[in-house]
């Protein structure tokens, strides 16, 4: 297991500083590349959009480091913000109540993630391959496959607030991106998880039980998908059923760009914010500079992969000096290679 | 602290891919003339064939009138992209644009932002596909429409096909979105010509505007109406998937198809007598003409109101090359 008490917080702020690195580059070739991308308001509109983005990736971080996958993510949040557009509309529920539907129902689907592939060991690649074309069945089915215009009722979460310029939506992510940090690094269900991504039997085998905490990091994932649903609703005034189609792909590329390992066992919520942010300036500059769209996907492919071979090559290099630094202290014993 | 060697590089090489798109849109290298304003053009789909000829013929005309107005083209990746759309149209407010012309993802909820664009003084032409006006008028705000009765157009195409069949004929319809105003304006064009024909539209159902989902429809109604005499696509894409599925179920030559929009693949369907007709809405000057209008709303030279572009019937008589 790679869980070492001194390395882990200097091995993270390292990853982290190289990612705001990259993240300063991108700024910096934007604004080389086109004169109006330099200023306040790109970088506000910027935060605006994201917070839908950033929570799901917040949860796809839990689930990636238990060593799981959530492909769910955006027909769940499709859900949630059909169920709240159908709530507001057809119904005339307050934005309270039909949010608090969206989120409920998010996590009731994340527990259902949860409880098949982890009660009955099936890979959640396919359960929640699954729930992500129930999910979207549903939202249809609830919309009648109609955009659900909502109007100025839903805005005030996705509208910016006066002198911040940011939107409550926005707060609400990060204080969900530390939350999640927190609960990653500083808390017990954090640790499991960890442990479960690193070698699933040794936890079992140390007496722990690994399914709750893996249950409990789907439903968090499903929440914070019916969550998504919410933010983005309040920023489109709209509830779109066909919302996050390939969201899940989006938020897998912001998690892994952020270092978080696709094997589980490794990861930080704040690297796959700072991941969020790399592909939301790569697409912000692109349409600033009016790339075709053929070039975007190029560049944001590529951009994909880059970031994980530097990320590979990093841990490469870390694992061999461990490696030296272990056989110069134990030079007889053979120890177990680290795993990348 | 950051020892990774690949960043660097990684970062050439996506400078150097950056600068390979940028070769397509040379204006937006330099810095704004004094006067010439710039211009953001939103479009749905570019992987549809429909808004790409659009966003070319808007290129073409930004070449040729290079000291006159700088264009940005974007576009999100299927139709459905509604969230990445209003994130463009805010971009293209942060970046400080003096106009957008935007054809709309969906004709309510790209209200909001609009009005957001227009708040900010920036001129907004809609193209395409038309703002809803009960919504317009609740956001008190008025943005002109330059585009094609598309009503007119469908009733065209339709009027074609039930000049072949006989009253009580069965046809079958595949609708665009149904929540988009041109999907709504085809089928009424479409059932203004039915009924004026007396035919029987026997089933009628939202293909997404894609092909794919338009021929797995399109099967299951054959199957379902296996008396059918025609099928009225509300978009071309569709009725290429509608002709895939008369070709797989063996009825080439039984079934009649129109389209619309007069794409290149069904220029050559029209050609071979697979596709019967068509309606040309002049896409590549479509975002054209709703560029001229902003650049006249800009230069004081026209007032803000909606404004019609022709639209004309395609069939093997005048398809053309």
């Amino acid at each position: 297991m790679r869980s070492g008490t001194n390395g882990q917080p200097r091995r993270r702020a390292a990853e982290c500083a190289g990612l705001l690195a990259v993240l300063a580059a991108l700024v910096a070739l934007f604004a080389a590349l086109s004169d109006r991308f330099l200023a306040p308001e790109t970088f506000l509109t910027i935060a605006n959009q994201i917070p839908d983005l950033v929570v799901i990736a917040v949860g796809m971080t839990l689930v990636l480091v238990s060593g799981g996958i959530d492909l769910s993510v955006g027909s769940v949040m499709a859900l949630g913000a059909s169920l709240l557009g159908v709530a507001m509309t057809d119904h005339g529920w307050p934005a309270g109540a039909a949010a608090l539907v969206a989120a409920s129902v998010g996590l009731g689907c994340g527990l259902v993630n949860g409880v098949i592939s982890v009660g009955a060991g099936i890979p959640s690649f396919i359960v929640t391959l699954g729930m992500l074309e129930i999910a979207r069945g549903a939202a249809y089915l609830a919309t009648r496959s109609q955009t659900q215009y909502i109007g100025p009722a839903i805005e005030p979460i996705g509208a910016p607030l006066p002198v911040l310029h940011l939107s409550p939506a926005v707060l609400a992510a990060l204080a969900l991106v530390a939350g999640g940090q927190f609960i990653l690094s500083r808390t017990v269900l954090g640790r499991h998880l960890v442990a479960i991504g690193s070698n699933e039997s040794a936890v079992r085998l140390s007496g722990i039980d690994p399914r709750p905490p893996k249950i409990a990091a789907f439903a968090i994932s499903g929440l914070l998908s019916g969550l998504a649903g919410v933010f983005q609703s309040s920023r489109l005034s709209a509830a779109d059923p066909n919302g996050g189609v390939g969201l899940e792909l989006a938020a897998i590329a912001a998690v892994v760009i952020g270092g978080t390992s696709l094997m589980g066992g490794r990861g930080s919520v704040v690297n796959s914010f700072i991941g969020v942010l790399i592909i939301a300036v790569l697409q912000t500059g692109l349409a600033h500079v009016g790339a075709t769209e053929p070039a975007k996907r190029v560049i944001t492919g590529a951009a994909i992969v880059a970031a994980v071979l530097a990320d590979a090559a990093r841990h490469r290099w870390a694992a061999a000096d461990l490696w030296r630094r272990l056989r110069r202290a134990v030079p007889a014993t053979a120890m177990p290679a680290d795993r990348l | 602290m950051n020892r990774a060697p690949y960043v660097p590089a990684a970062l050439a090489v996506l400078l150097s891919i950056a600068g390979c798109s940028r070769q397509e849109s040379p204006p937006a290298i330099q810095g704004p003339g004094p006067s010439k304003p710039k211009i953001a053009l939103i479009m749905k789909s570019l992987a549809n064939e429909f808004f790409a000829t659009m966003a070319e013929g808007a290129r073409a005309h930004q070449q040729a009138h290079a000291d006159r107005y700088e264009l940005i083209v974007n576009g999100i990746k299927d139709e459905r992209d509604l969230a990445r759309q209003v994130a463009l149209v805010e971009d293209m407010i942060a970046q400080g644009v003096q106009a957008i012309v935007i054809a709309p993802a969906d004709s309510k909820a790209l209200v909001p932002v609009l009005k957001r664009a227009r708040d900010k003084g920036v001129v907004v032409v809609n193209i395409d596909n038309r703002l809803d006006a009960d919504v317009l008028a609740a956001a008190s705000v008025r943005i002109p429409f330059v585009g094609p009765d598309n009503r007119a157009g469908a009733r065209k195409v339709a009027e074609m096909v039930a000049a072949r069949l006989q009253p009580g004929d069965k046809v079958l319809v595949l609708e665009g979105i149904r929540t988009s105003f041109n999907g709504q304006q085809r089928r009424l064009g479409f059932e203004d010509a039915v009924r004026a024909a007396g035919l029987v539209i026997a089933d009628s159902q939202s293909a997404q505007w894609e092909m794919n989902i338009a021929s797995q429809i399109a099967s299951a109604m054959l199957n379902a109406h296996p008396n059918a005499k025609a099928i009225l696509a509300a978009n071309d894409n569709m009725a290429l998937g509608a002709l895939a599925s008369v070709r797989a179920a063996g009825l080439s030559g039984q079934i009649l198809i129109a389209g619309f929009d007069n794409i290149r693949a069904v220029r050559q369907a029209i050609r071979s007598g697979e596709i019967l007709a068509t309606a040309d809405q002049h896409a590549d000057q479509l975002a054209v003409f709703g560029i001229e209008y902003a650049l006249q709303i800009l230069s004081g030279a026209a007032e803000p109101s909606d404004r019609e572009t022709p639209v004309d019937l395609i069939t093997s008589a005048n398809v053309g090359e």
